[in-house]
């Protein structure tokens, strides 16, 4: 693109005004038919008003943006700036129809979603309450404040740099999202995402049994939580957490199910005594 | 304590700005305001308790630490769990006399939170349906040429739809609710069976919270391993959560070297280098080759 002299006729405010109400409408109209369709149309009326001052024409371009759209809304920004730049170019006579953008769109919403998924709500926001909960023990507002600033600072500046970026570069913007250096970057992240989950759950969670034995003379001779402990400290936490996670993902039974197991297990365990949350009014 | 009618709206403006479909961007309000632990500090200054507000919302939190929506299909939903579930805990736990900071208070509040996190599904399909209503409106006005009128589909009209399936259910629900959670405490003793398994079960709930972020980035069993270490380094070591970020970073960093060696020079890049190289520069081409 760099090669072509393209007059810009979108301005930044018109950039800074769609990108606005993909921010905060992404989602507002949300059906399961149509999902962010009517949100990305929201986003793209700026541009087409500025682009075609022709109100037939405006009419004649909305259309590319009736197809069904749905994505992760974070990283999703990045497309919403690349159909700017390519509604740009096509209001300029470049070669491109309403039919290039809607194959651009679908081909992208796919990966975005995916990676989107595991890298903001699979990491950076585990890690961000991770350290927000550390914050408010004690019942400490300090967390939430930490986790309100942070992560609002985060998603507003991070998806304008993206949406920025898709304008600038056009689809090339997404090839580092889904190119070598974006794997190895989502690689590197994932190991901070496993990594600090793993001391959530340590540091938060803490399932232990109450099961104790006492031989003929009345005195304990088998303390299991202790004899646990000895081994691996939050032994039973991590096998109940592996438990659920081979319900979910081996088994493919749903969240709920597998919470409806943890019902029924516990209440065994209480009746055999081996669960006792040990409280009285 | 009781939920009066005017708290009881806040909570239900709370709900339709928080939900899956949101009416304050996904951002600010999926992410921001409906997480359990932004939900207890607002229903902690709502109900003029902050500390029990937020013990309930760190409580919920771990349950639902991981709320991955997949295609628009949800599991819970956090409008019912921070602002129908929080104060409903937050009357619980006072109502038993429980200490705010205390695990059993936790606990309690991680079993009542769940309860109501299947309400929220509901809530979301429902307003998602209504929403279609909107959205027909919406096609016309495209097909007649209306584009002016598309604002008001996308940002004015879903009002409705959260003040039917988000603000009434809410009010209505914390309110009343308030009343029976509070009648709950005569009809069923604190060791009895029914209440032990209450409680033994919110210890167990953030488990599956954990689990499914698990499935998220487990991809092969070696992936589990950073996952112990990270829970060996705070279990066994007492690690607190920060510095368990910034060793993995430096994990985060060799992965990152290794991964970019791969491709390129076939592996006869020396490691340590270069992960030292990696922290100040993106590590180009040029630089691995100087080393060597």
């Amino acid at each position: 693109m760099a090669d072509v002299k393209v007059t810009p006729k979108l301005d930044n405010k018109t950039l800074t005004k769609s990108f606005h109400r993909w921010f905060w409408g992404a989602l507002t109209c949300f059906s399961q038919e149509h999902m962010q369709t009517f949100g990305y149309m929201a986003s793209m009326l700026p541009i087409l008003r500025k682009l075609y001052p022709n109100h037939d024409d405006q009419v004649k371009a909305i259309q590319a943006y009736t197809a069904f759209f749905n994505t992760n809304p974070m990283l999703g920004t990045v497309i919403v700036g690349v159909t700017a730049s390519m509604e740009e170019a096509r209001a300029d006579g470049k070669a491109i129809d309403g039919e290039t953008i809607n194959d651009m769109r679908a081909g992208l919403m796919g990966p975005i979603a995916g990676i989107g998924d595991s890298l903001i709500d699979g990491t950076l926001i585990p890690i961000l309450l991770g350290i927000a909960l550390g914050m408010s023990t004690g019942g400490s507002p300090i967390g939430a404040v930490f986790y309100i600033v942070a992560w609002v600072a985060i998603a507003y500046f991070g998806q304008r740099f993206l949406y920025f970026r898709g304008y600038k570069f056009g689809d090339q913007a997404v090839s580092f999202l889904v190119g070598k250096q974006g794997a190895a970057v989502r690689t590197a992240i994932g190991v901070v995402g496993s990594m600090v989950v793993g001391g959530v759950l340590a540091s938060w969670v803490n399932v232990t049994t109450s099961l104790q034995l006492r031989g003929a003379d009345g005195k304990v001779f088998l303390n299991l939580q202790q004899k646990l402990d000895s081994i691996f400290p939050g032994i039973l936490t991590v096998a109940i957490t592996m438990l659920c996670w081979w319900l979910m993902s081996k088994r493919h039974i749903s969240a709920i199910w597998t919470m409806l197991i943890l019902v029924v297990l516990s209440f065994v365990g209480v009746l055999l005594g081996v669960f006792n949350p040990g409280l009285k009014y | 304590m009781t939920i009066s009618w005017f708290q009881a709206a806040i909570f239900g403006l709370f709900a339709c700005l928080c939900s899956n479909s949101c009416m304050a961007g996904q951002a600010v309000g999926n992410y921001t305001i409906g997480r359990p632990l932004v939900g207890g500090l607002v229903c902690g200054l709502v109900m003029g308790d902050l500390k029990l507000g937020i013990a309930c919302g760190v409580a919920m939190q771990l349950v639902y630490i991981a709320l991955v929506t997949p295609g628009g299909t949800v599991s819970a939903d956090v409008r019912a769990i921070s602002y129908i579930g929080i104060p409903l805990a937050m009357v619980a736990v006072v109502s038993q006399g429980l200490n705010p900071l205390s695990g059993s208070a936790a606990n309690l509040a991680k079993s009542i939170g769940t309860l109501v996190g299947t309400v929220g599904t509901v809530l979301f399909y429902a307003v998602a349906m209504m929403n279609l209503i909107w959205q027909s409106f919406g096609w016309k006005d495209v097909k007649e040429g209306k584009l002016n009128r598309l604002t008001a589909v996308n940002f004015g009209w879903p009002w409705l739809s959260h003040v039917v399936f988000s603000f009434l259910p809410t009010m209505i629900l914390t309110h009343y609710g308030a009343t029976a959670v509070t009648a709950l405490r005569t009809a069923l003793p604190m060791d009895g069976i029914a209440m032990k398994t209450l409680f033994t079960v919110g210890g167990m709930l953030p488990c599956v919270g954990i689990a499914i972020l698990l499935r998220q980035i487990v991809n092969n069993m070696a992936d589990f391993i950073p996952f112990f270490v990270g829970f060996t380094l705070c279990a066994s070591l007492h690690l607190n959560l920060v510095s368990v970020t910034v060793i993995s970073l430096l994990f985060a960093v060799i992965m990152y070297e290794i991964k970019m060696a791969q491709g390129s020079n076939g592996g006869s890049s020396n490691g340590p280098k270069a992960a030292a190289e990696a922290s100040g520069s993106g590590g180009s081409d040029d630089d691995e080759e100087e080393d060597i």
